[in-house]
């Protein structure tokens, strides 16, 4: 077509020109427009690691499906955790048509996964070690996901767009079923409330390091970048004190406290003023040095190969029958 | 009849269009034509004379599978499945509210933002 000969023969800064003035107009760009390699980069990476999380985070609510107290809690926990590998699916083919060109396949993805060059989110590298975490996972960890999810729901990358829209409808489901576990626990025995408070405890720490570094005045070229690009338009310190807005009001309410003597809310400022957490260890932490890090993605690595057999028969039969 | 008008030659393709950018596709009906290119100006011609469109798919029938009439009664999902929706959990906004307010009675606040 016309239009496309025209557009190959603009110079890369014409077609950066152009590609950028577009997204100032509100436009989406689709899977076969013309991207600047950086974009698709950063995509890439966004992508491939929220999909990765989604599939590692079943893994510790997994843990609890056997262990559920009650025939409810259990079905409720297995829709959920089907749920994280259906968002995993449709994330994982979003990613899959940005590194087709690159002549890239879900094989690498998973490569890259195993070898540590792919990072997952930090919560997924944390223990979930009673029936407490299950709940705390679903209201605050899916509480968290969905305050950067419903940021990102307005993306510039329409294909990642569509993707959340569907993710973020049955994130609300989680949110509500984790929810329904602490209030429970919360109007339950002194053992359950205390096994509750425990859990926020443990899990403090990982909220706040789940939305990454504070900016501090010095936003990151990765942060900066995205943001010009209309992939997030949010800085992790904003999302966070969403995240704070809503949820510690919540955490008192019920007659809890996070493990920060001196956390407070500043009106004039209007924000909370929090201990920040050990960011050196969060680092360590994304790199694969968590509590639980090896042990999952040897469980991970271990599944894959182990249904190896499964994707192999099923590649046969297609063959045979065409 | 004459050879102008070969059947044969057209084949059956299902048209889908998209309303705007974050919108899934939704099949409109189908339509002949000899070829893609054709079948895509036919679609926008048949189906999209006044109802907006951002994006428009033509698939040969042929290339669609679909379930069997003998299947489609399996579709049906049981209705005890309130576990998965939200629905299944009405009670959740009365139970904050409750330790909302018995906070703010013991605390004698409204604060807490």
């Amino acid at each position: 077509m016309n239009t496309q000969l025209e557009h190959s023969d603009l110079t890369e800064d014409a077609k950066m020109e152009a590609f950028l003035a577009k997204i100032d107009r509100g436009e989406k760009i689709e899977a076969d427009d013309w991207m600047p390699d950086d974009y698709r980069n950063q995509l890439i990476k966004l992508i491939s690691m929220h999909g990765i999380s989604e599939i590692m985070g079943a893994l510790p609510e997994k843990e609890w499906v056997p262990k559920a107290p009650t025939l409810r809690r259990k079905l409720a926990i297995m829709a959920k955790v089907q749920d994280e590998m259906g968002h995993g699916q449709l994330l994982l083919r979003v990613a899959e048509d940005l590194i087709a060109p690159l002549g890239k396949t879900r094989e690498d993805i998973m490569q890259d996964l195993f070898a540590g060059r792919l990072k997952f989110h930090n919560v997924f590298h944390m223990e979930a070690p009673t029936w407490a975490d299950a709940g705390v996972i679903g209201w605050l960890v899916d509480g968290a996901a969905i305050i950067t999810q419903s940021m990102s729901l307005d993306t510039s990358y329409a294909p990642y767009a569509r993707a959340l829209h569907r993710i973020c409808a049955e994130e609300k489901f989680h949110a509500q079923h984790g929810e329904s576990i602490v209030l429970e626990l919360a109007e339950g025995t002194e053992e359950q409330r205390q096994m509750l408070q425990e859990s926020i405890t443990r899990w403090w720490p990982s909220l706040l390091m789940f939305f990454g570094p504070p900016e501090n005045g010095n936003i990151t070229s990765n942060q900066a970048s995205n943001m010009r690009y209309k992939i997030r338009s949010q800085t992790n310190e904003e999302l966070r004190q969403i995240f704070l807005k809503k949820y510690l009001p919540r955490i008192f309410h019920l007659g809890f406290t996070v493990p920060d003597e001196t956390i407070y809310f500043d009106e004039a400022e209007d924000k909370w003023i929090y201990q920040q957490p050990d960011w050196e260890e969060f680092k360590q932490i994304v790199k694969g040095k968590g509590p639980r890090s090896a042990h999952r993605l040897h469980l991970r690595e271990m599944s894959y190969e182990e249904t190896k057999w499964v994707r192999d028969a099923i590649l046969s039969y297609g063959r045979q029958v065409g | 009849m004459s050879n102008q008008t070969n059947n044969e030659n057209f084949v059956i393709y299902e048209v889908f269009s998209q309303k705007t950018v974050s919108a899934s596709f939704v099949h409109q009906f189908s339509l002949l034509a000899p070829n893609a290119e054709v079948a895509l100006s036919m679609a926008r011609e048949n189906f999209l004379r006044r109802e907006p469109c951002f994006n428009l798919w033509v698939v040969k029938r042929d290339d669609i599978h679909g379930l069997p009439p003998e299947e489609r009664p399996f579709l049906e999902r049981l209705d005890n499945k309130s576990y998965r929706e939200t629905k299944g959990y009405g009670d959740l906004q009365g139970r904050w509210r409750r330790h909302k307010d018995e906070y703010e009675a013991q605390h004698n606040t409204k604060s807490g933002s």
